[in-house]
């Protein structure tokens, strides 16, 4: 194996060992890494630039602001109060409620800010009706994943695949993988009423406290509510139709980001801006580049050349192998390192003759999307939900949520192998 | 002991402790859009801080409000009441 490659495996392992230590914060780390395959000449500064998918940048940016925007109007709580009382104030359905809420917002906005946005108004809720919030919250764990892998935009590791193979279009990622998705909640959503039921039960004067609630109090500016709707449904059609317009997902995104602001005004820019997870941002453009010295040194294709070898390159089997070990992988990894790593790798197969990608492509998606569910550490939303719980003194242990996480997890896997091995590899 | 009074010509306020929590009942009379302002904007101070379950405040029709305080946050509350006129003087008490 030539030096380079050498030094390139050594930092991508290196730089990965310290993503996982989290002692620093992943986007130092990440960017730090990125720098050191540029200033060693791993890779000129030219190919690192053309590694960057401006693609999935561009796409986080666009809906980071819309949502940023959209949240403040109120609408997210409006939604969830007013589902609540269509649960007639009672917990195990406003439970339900609230998970299938979180699973469709996961799937058209990121997972991240579909749980920052439901956790305050569970509190709320729960609060309301003397019940412990850390079912409801768990419940919202398992959604925010399932239902981000319904979706291109629902989940980083979708916009990442999206990004790299044009054939996958947003109605290629609906189409094949929101009917698992669908399918996994629709066995997830009887377990959570099975498991939590006895502990959420209320008092009948306290579910009708919820029913005389005015959910349309809490919309806090109607003629911005009126302008975001507006502009995030424009968006969504947008996703549904940007192959037929000929347009990259990200200028759909930062398209509808911009009509938006220009609607709103300038005073609405500045804040607009803050809503963009910048460390995020910066965490992609570290990866991308940190993992273009593992293309551009040949490393990806030695391990896509071994990765055929041990499967023979037989489709069923590969794409088994690329489920399970995602799906495990991301249990207890940052599914987007693990993403951007077998997105070229998975390229690499496709040129060493691996003729039909696509089951690849999807059991990529749903093993690093669901694998999140199997530790609290398994994706961002476990951890902020965790966190956000902790905090309000209602803390969801590591080894609670693998203990219900991890079997739930193996479970959406095995439906998984069955979906990909009767859609594609009969 | 922190004690408070409000003009009954413009809100309605009561009070009672429900384990560790302070419930509160405010109504504000329909004549008073200052103070049905005054108390979205404390509602807005509080769900745009840090604490999600600080202050947690419910409307109801009528421009009646519940607003369940922890204790421990109880005196914030009630100073975000005087701050934005909803109350008329705020006393320390023996």
């Amino acid at each position: 194996m030539e030096q380079q490659a050498i030094w390139a495996i050594s930092i991508f392992l290196l730089i990965y060992g310290l993503i996982i230590a989290e002692k620093i914060h992943r986007t130092i780390v990440a960017m730090i890494g990125g720098v050191l395959m540029v200033s060693l000449g791993i890779v000129n500064q030219e190919t690192a630039l053309h590694h960057i998918d401006f693609n999935t940048l561009g796409l986080l940016v666009g809906m980071m602001i819309i949502v940023g925007v959209t949240a403040e109007t109120g609408l997210f709580k409006y939604i969830a109060i007013l589902s609540a009382k269509k649960a007639k104030g009672e917990p195990v359905r406003i439970m339900v409620a609230l998970t299938l809420i979180t699973a469709v917002g996961s799937a058209f906005l990121d997972n991240v800010t579909t749980v920052l946005l439901m956790v305050p108004v569970t509190f709320s809720i729960t609060r309301q009706l003397r019940v412990n919030p850390v079912p409801f919250l768990i419940a919202q764990i398992f959604a925010s994943n399932v239902g981000g892998t319904a979706t291109l935009i629902g989940d980083p590791p979708n916009i990442m695949i999206g990004s790299a193979v044009k054939e996958l279009t947003f109605m290629a990622f609906i189409s094949n993988l929101a009917p698992i998705a669908a399918i996994v909640m629709a066995v997830y959503i009887p377990i959570f009423v099975w498991m939590f039921r006895k502990k959420i039960q209320t008092a009948p004067e306290l579910k009708q406290s919820i029913m005389d609630l005015d959910e349309k109090a809490v919309i806090s500016d109607r003629k911005l509510l009126y302008k975001c709707v507006a502009v995030l449904g424009i968006t969504i059609i947008g996703f549904f139709l940007h192959q037929l317009l000929h347009l990259e997902s990200a200028t759909v995104a930062l398209a509808g980001a911009f009509l938006l602001l220009l609607l709103t005004g300038e005073h609405m820019m500045e804040e607009a801006f803050t809503k963009v997870e910048w460390t995020t941002i910066f965490f992609f453009i570290g990866l991308f580049v940190l993992v273009s010295g593992l293309v551009e040194t040949g490393v990806i294709a030695k391990l896509a050349e071994q990765a055929i070898e041990l499967t023979g390159g037989d489709v069923v089997a590969t794409s088994m192998l690329i489920l399970w070990l995602s799906a495990i992988a991301s249990a207890f990894l940052d599914n987007i390192p693990f993403v951007a790593t077998m997105i070229p790798m998975i390229q690499e197969m496709g040129n060493m003759g691996v003729s039909n990608l696509e089951p690849l492509w999807w059991s990529l998606a749903l093993g690093a999307c669901l694998g999140g569910n199997g530790s609290l550490i398994g994706a961002s939303a476990n951890l902020i939900v965790a966190g956000l719980s902790g905090k309000e003194g209602h803390p969801i242990r590591f080894v609670q949520f693998i203990k219900i996480g991890f079997p739930l997890m193996l479970l959406s896997i095995v439906l998984s192998s069955i979906y990909i091995y009767l859609r594609y590899l009969l | 002991m922190l004690t408070y009074r409000f003009d009954p010509e413009i809100v309605q306020i009561q009070e009672d402790a429900n384990g560790d929590d302070v419930e509160f009942r405010i109504r504000v009379l329909k004549e008073q859009p200052l103070a049905v302002d005054g108390l979205k904007q404390a509602r807005a101070w509080f769900e745009s801080n840090e604490v999600h379950t600080d202050v947690l405040f419910y409307a109801y029709p009528d421009q009646t409000y519940k607003v369940i305080v922890r204790r421990d946050y109880y005196v914030e509350f009630v100073l975000e009441l005087m701050k934005h006129k909803l109350l008329r003087s705020v006393e320390w008490k023996a």
